[in-house]
């Protein structure tokens, strides 16, 4: 079977890394991320001085959003070549990608939403921005999921030459403990489990951005090797 | 058997007993259910008491009391753990309607519906609890859209798991190679119909069809908790009943010598 295709998928991704790092640098909430302790009144008065660049990187983020989706959907083939009994791994990847897209759009569209219209009343637009927050922050379970069906399929390969390194499979355990805390920024204003706190914030974006790149790679490689073998998914 | 593991070429450290099931796959999907269920139980039930729903009549002191309670924030950070396992459930499910005699379309509106009902009807009104109890300053007409918007999305959200369990039924019904009781799918059909008549919460703010009603809360909830069970243990039965040979991951090398074995021992 030809692998062209999935080559180019897999290529559409630096592309992407490269609009969402340059969408997370100019972002004005990010820099610094914004504290979950301002009051509404501090919350609407920084979407009014913002307004500009709080909506260009949501119209930008509401363009890119579902871009790492092919890097996924390349995971998600390779997944089904693994020898297990059936592909249940590969729909609750494809099913946890689907909802955890969502989910981002979800912010990104609150964020947008407030400083759609910054003139509201400060309760609706602080609102939003929570929601917001918690929409990005908080809803780790489908990537933990998504990871351990992936670091599944490689343990319980049974082929006898693996698709991927078996370290690549312990990566994505260690990510998923690694992300896990930004679960708890729902409980905390401050420290560092608050949704702008060194826990919940830069471990989880760090953690996602080193695993894009391994993942990455290691796709690359597994494609490369893939050769003629076939492909179970349908 | 001795010779089996070598001619798969499975490598000696896996030689554990539990290891060697072939099906293992599908029986972590399988036992993640019962753990997922429990937990959202947990979190909707003892932990939030979102569960039974409270009157959408309720006066607006008391929904202000109860969006303020801390346990819907800790019910919300066990649910955003969690809630990946939905989709594992489902997928496992959908496994068995992929050996049925029926197109990929049935599995994959299975897959769609699951896609866009975990965040409508499970994430998001999650969310609408915990952000009025995120920030308790909040005014009381934001608290009680909060309120509206979390039971409706979660009581009221029916087209997404509708679509599932339409597909799930008919394939049921159509497959061809018996692999879950034909009876289980003309239940399936009767019971998402039956779940149907949740439609009019969004109308009626009282009564047995208000989102904390007789009909659309407690014979719904009844109905479908039971064939939840059901279909779980026909599932069960599936995985357990699926020949090895049958596999995705039976060898070139085995399947021969598995159909006549199971050829042999059958007659």
């Amino acid at each position: 079977m030809n692998t062209r295709g999935q080559r180019i998928l897999l290529w559409t991704a630096p592309p992407a890394v490269a609009l969402f790092a340059l969408a997370y640098l100019v972002f004005p909430v990010f820099s610094p991320p914004l504290s979950p302790t301002l009051t509404p009144d501090q919350v609407a008065a920084f979407f009014r001085g913002n307004n500009t660049g709080i909506l260009g990187v949501a119209i930008l983020c509401n363009l890119i959003a579902c871009s790492l989706v092919p890097l996924f959907a390349v995971t998600a083939v390779q997944i089904s070549r693994a020898a297990t009994s059936s592909t249940v791994l590969t729909y609750a990847y494809l099913i946890c990608v689907g909802v955890g897209t969502t989910a981002f759009i979800l912010a990104d569209y609150c964020w947008g939403m407030a400083a759609f219209r910054p003139d509201r009343d400060p309760q609706l637009t602080s609102l939003l921005n929570d929601m917001a927050w918690f929409f990005f922050i908080a809803p780790v379970g489908t990537i933990m999921v998504q990871n351990l069906c992936f670091a599944l399929s490689v343990y319980l390969d049974e082929r006898p030459d693996p698709i991927f390194p078996r370290w690549v499979a312990h990566f994505n355990v260690a990510t998923v403990v690694l992300l896990a805390p930004s679960a708890f920024s729902i409980l905390y204003k401050s420290g560092p489990l608050a949704w702008n706190g060194p826990l919940s914030f830069t471990l989880r974006l760090t953690t996602f951005a080193v695993y894009i790149a391994v993942m990455f790679w290691a796709l690359l490689r597994a494609v490369r090797h893939q050769g003629d073998d076939r492909v179970v998914l349908a | 058997m001795a010779e089996v593991p070598k001619a798969s070429a499975l490598p000696a450290e896996h030689a554990t007993s539990w290891r060697k099931n072939r099906k293992l796959d599908q029986w972590i999907a399988f036992w993640s259910v019962p753990f997922f269920f429990n937990l959202f139980g947990l979190v909707f039930v003892p932990l939030s008491w979102m569960m039974p729903p409270r009157s959408p009549s309720s006066t607006t002191p008391n929904i202000v009391d109860f969006m303020h309670s801390h346990n819907l924030l800790i019910a919300c950070v066990i649910l955003t753990l969690a809630y990946g396992l939905a989709p594992v459930s489902n997928a496992c499910y959908l496994m068995q309607v992929r050996r049925m005699s029926v197109s990929p379309a049935f599995r994959y509106s299975m897959m769609i519906g699951a896609i866009t009902g975990a965040i409508v009807g499970m994430l998001f009104p999650m969310f609408c609890f915990g952000l009025g109890a995120f920030r308790p300053g909040y005014s009381s007409g934001v608290l009680t859209m909060l309120y509206d918007f979390g039971y409706l999305a979660f009581i009221g959200s029916l087209g997404c798991f509708c679509v599932m369990w339409m597909a799930f039924g008919l394939a049921i019904i159509l497959d061809e190679n018996s692999i879950l009781p034909k009876w289980l799918g003309y239940y399936t059909i009767w019971q998402y119909v039956t779940e149907l008549m949740a439609a009019p919460v969004w109308i009626v703010k009282s009564g047995p069809f208000a989102w904390n009603g007789l009909m659309t809360f407690w014979f719904a909830m009844t109905l479908y908790v039971s064939w939840q069970i059901i279909v779980y243990v026909c599932i069960y039965r599936a995985i357990k009943n699926q020949p090895e040979a049958e596999l995705d991951n039976a060898s070139p090398e085995l399947r021969p010598k598995v159909v006549e074995l199971r050829s042999g021992t059958s007659a």
